[in-house]
């Protein structure tokens, strides 16, 4: 369950993350120029596909009952926290939930 | 007169309803976030309670040993097993929340010197009613719960590019990174913030609209509960029943366990009587609905099932459902988190659409020559001690509960006063101190006693962070301080450089 939880949450993380990025304004606040349109929509695509996996993730952890609950609290809280970090650390804020993933598929093979 | 727009209306409700009942919400919220862990503070609280792995048979054997030899006569007893979140042994004899308690060593049944706090509870109680007495706290609540759901969507409809800045904060600016904050705030969290107002009012419904209980029950609150939960009706007459042994209670247990999952405690009417009856309670959350009060019964000398656990009708249901995505009893310690910090970014909401409140009028006032107006100073002041004051006392009340004498009597009572002294103070000084002076002294201190909490047991208890949730707690508290130890020195800095420099170009102006 926690593993699940800990996934629900960093795809979250993630899937705001590469909507953020499907908008103008913020691509060109982390890579000061303009995104090509294909990557915008390609963008916004995989955010909302990162956002049904952590959905997926979630009901995983809790069951269909609880675990639409639980994602709503996720995105909020991954999204908000996005928007705290982002000005401060752009890079950052876009690039840490890659090793994060690395460390949970880590700690998913060492815990079984 | 122009009439106003839809907006500036909804602009208009917004600002001052959300200035009156933000003071009351900013409390509801932040005990509402601490209430959330109300059985981990008082755990925190009663540090002389060890967790300890033991059996509940035979920890309820021992309550059941300890009950009988000191409380026979008693009409009820009631015992409060060891849970994963309560790690206590607790026997009452009386009624539940009135008769005299008494804390158990589960291992060996021998009473423990428990010291008196105000723990966790209290935070819930003050959650929905302010510490008013009951009735007229709750009404109270559910007001500011109303006014707060039209503060929520009179927020949304002035908001002017609700998906264009979604994602959008821009430090450094004043007014405008307020603004983005208390925005991304709101509208990122929207669906905790209307969910947990509108199943906040459904909990009291009941009370503020009670038409159907007096249509359907003759406004009788106990028989629409008893319809509930199917219960066959228990005689309280006056004639003594006759003296029959209790039925062994650890075979009842395990089946209530089969059933309900792990247990919370039991209470026993007429004990050592003939018309016995034991009520097995679980430990809620292994659903949404809040299942409380849905028990299983037995009778207490034959052991045989009564009644229970309720199928629940589906517009019981319903309700209960709402009750429990309130009350987050479910999907373990991962959800409990999650709904802490949604209540704390709802708080933040909260205090930053209140000092987005002074920081749009100081530089018109500035330039007016009216920030000493009495009104404008009573706004900032209260803003001061209702957000950092209280932030301030609650950390405080930790610091008393290890700091007071233990013996000392009524020392939950000190507790509660030393408080809302702490609390009183804190207006006071927000309203002797320079506004940005107060904010940062008092974020300060409250940073310093969060960072210290740890340190604070480790001098006052013999075996400090042994116990791992103690320890869990302690360090939450320290990262919240390092949050108000940053937040205070940002406002250091604001008060020195830009605010001179916004405050100076008006005047300029002016000149």
């Amino acid at each position: 369950m926690l593993s699940a939880f800990f996934a629900g949450l960093l795809l979250a993380y993630a899937g705001m993350a590469a909507l953020c990025q499907g908008l103008e304004r913020h691509y060109k606040q982390v890579w000061q120029r303009l995104p090509p349109p294909g990557r915008r929509r390609a963008l916004r695509l995989l955010g909302w596909a990162l956002l049904a996996a952590s959905f997926a993730a979630s009901v995983a952890a809790w069951g269909w009952a609880m675990g639409p609950v639980g994602w709503f609290g996720q995105i909020s809280l991954a999204g908000f926290a996005l928007v705290l970090l982002l000005p401060y650390q752009p890079r950052l804020a876009l690039l840490w939930p890659g090793p994060a993933l690395l460390v949970w598929l880590l700690c998913r093979l060492a815990g079984g | 007169m122009k009439k106003p727009t839809l907006t500036q209306a909804m602009a208009w409700l917004h600002t001052w309803g959300g200035l009156l009942f933000g003071w009351p919400l900013f409390a509801i919220f932040l005990t509402g976030s601490l209430a959330v862990f109300d059985h981990e503070i008082d755990h925190w609280m009663q540090p002389e309670i060890q967790r300890q792995e033991v059996p509940i048979a035979q920890a309820a054997e021992h309550a059941l040993a300890y009950l009988q030899r000191h409380h026979a006569d008693a009409g009820a007893w009631n015992i409060a097993l060891p849970s994963e979140r309560d790690p206590g042994l607790r026997v009452t004899a009386g009624e539940r929340r009135r008769g005299i308690s008494t804390d158990l060593d589960p291992r060996t049944g021998e009473p423990l010197k428990v010291r008196e706090a105000a723990g966790g509870s209290f935070f819930f109680h003050f959650h929905y009613t302010l510490n008013l007495p009951r009735q007229i706290g709750i009404w109270v609540v559910g007001l500011v719960a109303l006014a707060t759901l039209a503060t929520l969507v009179s927020g949304i409809v002035i908001h002017k590019k609700l998906f264009k800045e979604f994602f959008t904060f821009r430090p450094n600016k004043g007014q405008r990174s307020w603004l983005d904050a208390h925005n991304a705030a709101g509208v990122l969290l929207m669906p905790f913030h209307l969910m947990i107002v509108y199943t906040g009012l459904i909990i009291f419904g009941l009370i503020y609209v009670p038409a159907a209980l007096q249509a359907l029950y003759g406004g009788d609150v106990e028989a629409f509960f008893a319809e509930q939960i199917q219960a066959p009706p228990h005689s309280h007459g006056p004639s003594r029943a006759p003296a029959a042994p209790l039925v062994a209670l650890a075979p009842l247990l395990q089946q209530a366990e089969q059933r309900m999952g792990p247990l919370a405690g039991l209470s026993i009417q007429h004990p050592g009587r003939a018309d016995a009856r034991i009520e097995v309670r679980r430990v809620l959350g292994n659903r949404i609905a809040l299942s409380k009060g849905h028990n299983m019964v037995f009778d207490g000398v034959s052991g045989a099932l009564l009644a229970g656990p309720p199928q629940l009708r589906p517009t019981v249901l319903t309700q209960r459902v709402m009750f429990g995505l309130h009350f987050a009893q479910f999907g373990g310690y991962p959800m409990r988190w999650l709904y802490f910090f949604c209540g704390l970014v709802g708080s933040a909401m909260i205090a930053s659409g209140l000092v987005l409140f002074t920081v749009k009028r100081r530089r018109k006032y500035l330039v007016e020559g009216r920030a000493g107006d009495f009104g404008h100073r009573l706004v900032e002041g209260l803003n001061v001690a209702v957000v950092a004051g209280l932030v301030l006392a609650c950390i405080g009340l930790f610091w008393v509960n290890r700091l007071l004498p233990v013996e000392l009597a009524q020392r939950a009572g000190w507790e509660l006063r030393l408080f809302f002294a702490l609390w009183a103070l804190s207006l006071v000084h927000g309203w002797c101190r320079p506004h940005l002076q107060a904010w940062r002294e008092q974020l300060g201190v409250a940073a310093l006693l969060c960072l210290g909490l740890p340190l604070l047991s480790a001098l006052t208890l013999q075996r400090p962070w042994a116990d791992s949730g103690h320890l869990l707690l302690e360090l939450t508290a320290a990262g919240i301080g390092l949050l108000l130890a940053w937040t205070a020195r940002r406002i250091g800095q604001r008060g020195a450089q830009p605010l001179s420099r916004r405050a100076a170009r008006p005047l300029a102006e002016v000149n």
